[in-house]
């Protein structure tokens, strides 16, 4: 902001302030301050339209995503098919909307689980310290030390493609990063005094650890979150266009986008892959929007 | 200094070994085995039985678990890394005809994603609040949300098929054969994969300008009267500098990830595409191979930002 | 007398705007600098000491300014307003560092880890003198070797962290010597170290009064400190001067209630363990949400409901003077 604008924002605090204006305010502060953010509220709307908008997809379009019609293919987009249609006549808008309660399943299901596990292990071995903290990390680093994509391939080609073995290998490869910053967190929150005066009244450890500390952590959790379903709705999107993340049975919007390897469909057919991807894009966007919004709300370091 | 780089690699060796092993079990566990892959299959298809089975004698195949992976192990560092299943082709052959490639376009990345990164978030951290800060910060939003492959997809249909300046995909084409030549066929692929490292660094260099900017060292910069570029440059970003080093070193394995994808969307004849088709044909012994192969970049890399942040930062130095 | 004035600071005025807020954490403050004599501004937290000392070379964080007064620098070129300077121009990056110069609480935080002192050292050299590099290289060790660091030649090598405490605000010291400022201004230099060492840092302080006749502005929390080094003291509370004189005025004849019981709160060596310490009651107020008035009125014994005005400046003597309405009430120490 230059000096200018600056002095004008400092004229209209002062004179807020002589006429009583500025009270303290109410409520939850982190709440206040993200709504407060226009590019997290973005985030927020653009995230439930199109969850909303897969969740109930049958009340947004007739059509059966798995349907083939041989006599509409590679369809432009018209009035009945907004999106146009494939190569068997499949509805492209019925495929991307079906495809998205996949995508946005696969994503943010293993984002959760994968914090469920990393956070609840990061937990428990970073306050219990000793060998059970050691052996957690020395694996966790063990995961951390493949490139994500090349971890995720060789285990699809060990167990082989499933929707089930796809969350399965995500929460394999995502939990590392969870269960480094909760047990960092740990490590420093276990120092309170807090903590020591309820280990002097007895209460047993799992509690302490779970019910106790574990919510002062929930903000940089939360934020976590938001970026591994961004992560792994990009890897889904990655691995089913290369054909190796959910059979190409299963609608989802990388699989949708596997035609695009084809350049004449690249070339020629842009309905067919280029919607999909800006959704795709608009997605990761508004989780990435969410999460940034998170951690500025959930910050206390940060001025206004 | 020389102290600080032995204990990193007493660090790393142990680690390297672990997953060397494990990536020895899930050789075993897949179908054939570790040291039947040392074997040329050319001169095993030529043997009879008893000269099969006399070399696998010789090669230790009927000895103990452990001592199995103490051979598969030594051939390893020797140089004979197995055999592809598809065409018995020597891995190391393959490895090495491609790796030049992919060196080629990770490099490139990494050197543009980091200097222009730096800029655009120096920029952004000294502008903080205005319309620029604001539009860059959207921007590398932007860029870390868009799927890379889409992106590269978007990028050919627009400058190569579109506009025709750029080549669609491979390395060479056809009757070049000097460096420089292949220049336009790298630009597409590398701009495309530095995007999502750009933006990260982008966004790491403007929070660590802010943090090093709020310090109190800046402040007696101010008071000795120096002028703004110096206390920007030479005080706030040198400081700056370490965080974005070390977080860079994080990343790192998300680029050589990322190579992966974007070689196979532009035909670049490198080790990542290898590695899908080795996936797509079930080539256990070259998946598992460049694996452990990637693992090893990995390390290795944090290795060396480790050695350069100890010597850009005097205090990790004299620890 | 006009001469002898090195500084001088009239209603001085600065706010901050952080979390959208109005903080007037320096609310009309006024003094002046004599060269060669020593001004102590004491106060507990949140008095607006601190923001005084930073207001004066303009190095306020971003999101504050000065909003009214004046602050006078009577320099050889002539009186100069340097609050009227551009904020990080050239005609005030001038004087910093080279005619005013400051150092800070904390010698870990305040210098940059990944430089040698005597290369910080000798940036406001190059910067503001003609100086070759060897000249330079020399009047760093020199500085050094004034400010008592041994083997200066090796330190001037070294990282900051690298030093002892004690050592660093030397360097500090040094660094703001470094091209003979006709004022210095001390942010609680010595709160971070060791009371022996304060002791070493004081003597340094009066040293450079003497011998190169610097005047000083001396911020700290610790009276002790004021009747050691201090000629003339300023008291301040809530963002006003409430009191301020001579130190022997101010210590001996406080004529200000808050003065008064920051005095009684301080134990005394020699007096016993069955001193009489009387804390202050009551607690300082919210900066946000201020008293009418006096702001000391709500823990004073002497309040009224004439406090509810704010008292008007009072001259006790030509040195001496208050803020209070009912100074006339306190007695001699």
């Amino acid at each position: 902001m230059g000096h200018a604008a600056l002095n004008r924002k400092f004229d209209r605090i002062r004179a807020r302030e002589e006429a009583g204006l500025n009270k303290p305010q109410s409520g939850n502060r982190a709440l206040r301050k993200l709504l407060s953010n226009p590019l997290a509220v973005a985030g927020l709307v653009i995230f439930a339209i199109i969850l909303l908008a897969s969740i109930f997809a049958p009340f947004l379009t007739p059509n059966d995503p798995q349907a083939i019609n041989l006599r509409a293919m590679l369809n432009a987009p018209s009035a009945e098919h907004w999106f146009g249609t494939d190569r068997t006549g499949r509805d492209v808008f019925a495929r991307v909307l079906y495809g998205g309660r996949v995508s946005i399943l696969v994503g943010l299901g293993s984002a959760l689980l994968a914090a469920v596990v990393g956070v609840g292990i990061g937990a428990y071995t970073g306050y219990r310290g000793g060998w059970l903290d050691t052996i957690a990390l020395r694996v966790s680093e063990i995961f951390m030390s493949f490139p994500q994509i090349i971890l995720v391939l060789l285990l699809v080609s060990i167990i082989g493609q499933s929707l089930i073995n796809l969350i399965i290998i995500f929460v394999l490869t995502g939990w590392g990063s969870m269960y480094r910053m909760t047990r960092a967190r740990m490590l420093s929150l276990r120092e309170e005094e807090y903590v020591q005066a309820l280990q002097s009244f007895g209460v047993p450890t799992v509690k302490i650890c779970y019910k106790h500390i574990l919510p002062n952590a929930l903000g940089p959790i939360m934020v976590n979150i938001t970026l591994t379903t961004a992560m792994f709705i990009l890897a889904e999107a990655g691995l089913s266009f290369l054909g190796l993340g959910v059979p190409l049975s299963i609608p989802t919007w990388g699989n949708i986008l596997n035609v695009a390897k084809d350049i004449r469909v690249l070339e020629n057919n842009w309905w067919m892959w280029l919607p999909v991807g800006l959704v795709i894009s608009l997605f990761v966007l508004s989780v990435n929007f969410i999460g940034d919004g998170l951690r500025d709300s959930t910050d206390p370091t940060l001025q206004g | 200094m020389l102290t600080f780089v032995i204990r990193r690699l007493l660090v790393t060796i142990p680690m390297l070994l672990v997953i060397s092993f494990l990536v020895y079990l899930g050789l075993e566990l897949t179908p054939g085995d570790a040291v039947s892959h040392m074997i040329d299959p050319e001169s095993a298809s030529r043997m009879s039985e008893e000269e099969f089975a006399a070399l696998r004698e010789a090669l230790g195949l009927n000895k103990s678990f452990i001592q199995r992976y103490g051979i598969w192990l030594t051939n390893v560092v020797q140089g004979n890394f197995g055999h592809s299943l598809s065409g018995g082709v020597a891995i190391s052959t393959i490895v090495f005809d491609r790796l030049p490639a992919t060196l080629e376009l990770s490099v490139f990345a990494l050197v543009f994603s980091t200097i222009f990164g730096c800029i655009l978030g120096t920029i952004s951290a000294l502008h903080r609040g205005s319309t620029t800060d604001s539009s860059l910060t959207v921007f590398g939003m932007i860029g870390v949300s868009i799927p890379e492959f889409f992106f590269g997809l978007v990028a050919i249909l627009i400058f190569a098929l579109h506009f025709d300046w750029l080549p669609v995909g491979g390395r060479l084409l056809p009757g070049y054969t000097s460096y420089f030549d292949h220049l336009p066929n790298i630009i597409l692929p590398g701009l495309v994969l530095s995007m999502m490292m750009t933006a990260g660094v982008m966004r790491y260099s403007r929070s660590a300008m802010l943090d090093s900017l709020s310090r109190e060292f800046i402040r007696t910069a101010r008071s000795k009267g120096l002028p703004d570029w110096r206390i920007n440059l030479v005080h706030g970003f040198r400081v700056a500098l370490t965080p974005v080093v070390v977080l860079i070193g994080f990343r790192l394995p998300t680029l050589i990830g990322g190579s992966v994808i974007i070689e196979e969307v532009f035909q670049w004849p490198g080790i990542g595409s290898e590695f899908i088709e080795a996936v797509r044909g079930a080539d256990y012994p070259l998946v598992m191979f460049i694996a452990l192969l990637s693992v090893f970049a990995v390390l290795m890399a944090s290795l060396i930002v480790d050695v350069l942040t100890a010597l850009i930062d005097p205090r990790v130095r004299l620890n | 007398m006009a001469n002898d004035l090195a500084l001088e600071v009239k209603d001085l005025k600065t706010f901050f705007y952080t979390n959208n807020r109005c903080n007037k954490a320096v609310n009309g403050v006024s003094f002046s600098i004599n060269r060669g004599k020593t001004l102590g501004i004491v106060g507990e937290s949140g008095s607006g000491k601190s923001v005084t000392a930073s207001s004066i070379m303009q190095l306020l964080p971003r999101l504050s300014r000065i909003e009214e007064g004046s602050i006078t620098y009577y320099s050889d070129r002539g009186d100069l307003r340097i609050d009227q300077f551009e904020r990080d121009g050239r005609e005030l990056r001038a004087i910093r560092g080279e005619e005013i110069a400051m150092i800070f609480q904390d010698p870990m935080t305040a210098l940059n880890p990944v430089y040698t002192v005597g290369f910080q050292i000798g940036e406001a050299l190059k910067y503001h003198t003609d100086l070759s590099t060897t000249a330079r290289r020399a009047r760093i060790i020199e500085l050094l070797t004034d400010m008592g660091i041994p083997l200066p030649e090796k330190r001037a090598d070294e990282f900051p962290h690298q030093y002892s405490g004690g050592m660093r605000q030397r360097a500090m010291i040094a660094m703001a010597m470094s091209c003979n400022p006709k004022i210095l201004i001390a942010d609680e230099p010595t709160t971070a170290l060791d009371v022996t060492i304060q002791a070493q840092i004081f003597t340094l302080m009066n040293k450079l009064k003497e011998e190169q006749g610097t005047a000083i502005m001396l911020i700290t929390h610790d009276m002790g400190v004021i009747a050691e080094l201090a000629d003339d003291v300023a008291v301040m509370y809530m963002g006003n001067i409430v009191e301020a004189g001579s130190v022997d005025d101010v210590l001996r004849r406080p004529r200000h209630p808050y003065t008064r019981a920051l005095l009684d709160s301080i134990p005394v060596l020699g007096r016993g363990r069955n001193q009489d310490i009387k804390s202050i009651r009551g607690a300082t107020p919210d900066a946000y949400d201020r008293p009418k008035g006096c702001q000391f009125a709500p823990r004073c014994d002497f309040a009224t409901d004439a406090c509810n005005v704010m008292p008007p400046e009072e001259r006790i003597t030509e040195t001496h003077r208050t803020m209070c309405h009912h100074w006339k009430e306190l007695s001699d120490v």
